[in-house]
């Protein structure tokens, strides 16, 4: 059987790249490849970047409101496929369906906060600033900008970006992860329906050596990215280097703390979905559970019979909680992680190496699992798992934790759970992660609220969404002004 | 089976819609109803549109975290067969829909109880409670 090839979308047309190097991708739930996907090269990067430089000037050009119609056409169409964009990234990636709708949902609440650019696009202005003189600040577009993204929310994640930058006035190439690309295809195929002029929006599926291309265009001005920590830094060192803005938004190690005063009855669904939901492929993933005080017992036996009792499967069946992981290779990863819990001595309470799926056997799945009485300084306390894989790591005090969740290196999310708002008050204040749930388990800010973390787990200035998103893709261009 | 997460309970809504669509279309077509005709063409087209929404309901307001858990909650006693409806007479055929109305009116008012974490979805699945309960008095005059 012939698998489908996914193609790239340059200069508004469907383009095969010049590359012979194929890649598969594979349904996580069955273990069966669907379709294939070329590794693009320089030379397909070259074309988008020159299609998008030679749309920019007419789009730039564009009144604000006129951009945004086209958003809002965008939008309807969006909903109008909405099921089959998450049936098609359930497929691929493994994800529930309700989180994949979920996904969905969050890609077009970015468009819709895009779309109130006439409002958020504005400059300002301060006459006599000296005698005579009035200033202003003019916010334009700056060119072309870029989106390297990630597998596990290959619906989502390149409309935190693309949105903005368009509605802004800039040009756009998105690179989906080679694992996942065809959500973004099928989200292109809608975008071909809209009419936006060619070269405004373009696709360039590939690997490193498309991720490379991208980096030292000289015409790209600006990158955004969301991965791992290790790629983050390099992405970041190389946009310094190359002389283009970026976000580069990396790992994460999640600390979710549990006071004796806490409603455990009441949290238990949220601190079940943040660990587990995605299972655990989430940079909002909760990683370490951190019990404070004589809550530890009751919490971690009530939480090891929640996650026992999520019944597991293909995402696509609307009973299940927990899919599989998206690849063969990252669950062997994941593996790797629970043989190193258990070599450094942590209590393995609840195992899911050798979980299966009756109706699946080939599929990439792996069971909840829970460390208990891990110490700080274990590897599976300290380095991102990105697995269903719990650390119990049990504290004596809040400032334990505090000290807990400021030492991981990463800063993304965090979270507490108790009925002190003194308590919350606290811990909110003092750690370091950028992203905070108070009795909610990790959760992601919506579209009008930056996204992103500190320390390890983000790089650049700016974050993903929010407000301030609109400072990314836009420069201040101050005219100070006298008239004789 | 369980219908205790977002998509499941809508799913349902949506199936009890297409499956009562799918009757009143082939109801309108019975000879033995002809006297029914536009009225069940119009709860056939009334089905359709309820679709179309609770899809919209499912889109605007899933959530990526559970804060609520839902608890026995099955698709069992909501279940209804509803084959015959293009050979069954006239009374038989009212019946069924006097059943299949029933039966959705009570899936909505149980359902948008058990999500009632979710406010706009609850208040979704009560309005189509009620659009069921208004299409019950319609049927409930009418003799064959």
């Amino acid at each position: 059987m012939t698998l489908p090839l996914m193609k790239n979308y340059i200069n508004g047309e469907w383009v095969e790249s010049n590359s012979t190097t194929l890649g598969d991708v594979w349904n996580p739930a069955k273990g069966e490849k669907i379709a294939q996907v070329a590794y693009g090269t320089k030379e397909d990067v070259d074309k988008a970047v020159r299609a998008a430089q030679q749309a920019f000037w007419e789009w730039r050009t564009t009144p604000p409101l006129t951009r945004a119609r086209y958003l809002f056409r965008l939008k309807d169409a969006f909903e109008e496929n909405f099921e089959d964009i998450a049936r098609t990234l359930t497929t691929e990636q493994g994800k529930c369906v309700d989180e994949a709708r979920g996904e969905v949902r969050r890609m077009i609440e970015n468009i819709e906060h895009a779309t109130g650019v006439t409002t958020l696009m504005c400059g300002y202005t301060l006459e006599d600033i000296a005698k005579d003189i009035d200033c202003t600040g003019h916010r334009q577009p700056v060119g072309v900008f870029a989106a390297i993204v990630p597998y596990n929310f290959p619906g989502m994640v390149p409309w935190w970006f693309l949105p903005y930058a368009l509605v802004t006035g800039n040009t756009f190439i998105v690179k989906p992860s080679e694992q996942v690309p065809m959500t973004q295809t099928r989200i292109f195929e809608i975008v071909d329906q809209i009419g936006f002029p060619e070269g405004v929006i373009n696709m360039v599926h590939g690997s490193k050596e498309v991720v490379n291309a991208l980096l030292d265009h000289p015409g790209i001005n600006g990158i955004s990215f969301v991965g791992s920590t290790p790629t983050a830094k390099y992405i970041y060192r190389r946009c310094g280097e190359t002389g283009k803005r970026v976000q580069a938004l990396g790992g994460a190690k999640n600390i979710v703390a549990v006071m004796p005063d806490a409603n455990l009855a009441a949290s238990m669904p949220s601190l079940i979905t943040s660990f587990y939901g995605c299972s655990g492929q989430r940079c909002l993933s909760g990683a370490i559970l951190a019990p404070v005080g004589e809550v530890a017992d009751e919490l971690v036996e009530k939480f090891a019979a929640a996650a026992k009792a999520m019944k597991i499967g293909n995402g696509l069946n609307e009973q299940t909680a927990m899919g599989p992981v998206v690849s063969e290779a990252h669950r062997k990863r994941v593996l790797g992680y629970i043989e190193k819990g258990i070599a450094e001595g942590a209590k393995l309470i609840l195992d899911g190496r050798n979980f299966k799926v009756l109706d699946y056997p080939n599929g990439f799945f792996l069971g909840p699992t829970i460390f208990d009485h891990v110490k700080p300084d274990m590897a599976i306390a300290r380095e991102e798992i990105f697995g269903p894989v719990v650390a119990v790591v049990r504290c004596k005090t809040l400032n334990d934790v505090i000290e807990l969740v400021n030492t991981r290196g990463f800063a993304n999310a965090a979270c507490l759970y108790t009925g002190s708002g003194a308590a919350a008050r606290e811990f909110k204040y003092r750690v370091k992660p950028s992203m905070i749930g108070i009795n909610i388990g990790i959760a992601a800010p919506m579209s009008f609220f930056p996204f992103g973390g500190a320390g390890q787990s983000m790089f650049g200035d700016i974050k993903g969404h929010g407000q301030e998103i609109f400072h990314f893709f836009t420069d201040t261009k101050v005219v100070i002004e006298r008239w004789l | 089976m369980p219908l205790e997460n977002f998509g499941s309970i809508l799913n349902f809504a949506e199936e009890i819609e297409s499956q009562d669509q799918a009757f009143y279309e082939v109801a309108a077509n019975n000879p033995a109803c002809a006297a029914f005709r536009q009225l069940f063409s119009e709860l056939a087209a009334e089905a359709g549109k309820n679709v179309k929404a609770i899809q919209r309901t499912r889109r605007e307001n899933v959530t990526e975290m559970i804060l609520e858990p839902i608890r026995d909650f099955v698709r069992a006693p909501f279940c209804e067969a509803c084959e015959g409806a293009g050979v069954l007479g006239a009374a038989e055929v009212l019946e069924t829909a006097r059943r299949l109305e029933a039966r959705a009116q009570r899936y909505y008012t149980e359902a948008a109880e058990k999500i009632s974490a979710l406010p706009e979805v609850s208040r979704s699945l009560k309005g189509f409670g009620k659009i069921r309960k208004a299409r019950q008095a319609k049927l409930a005059g009418l003799e064959a």
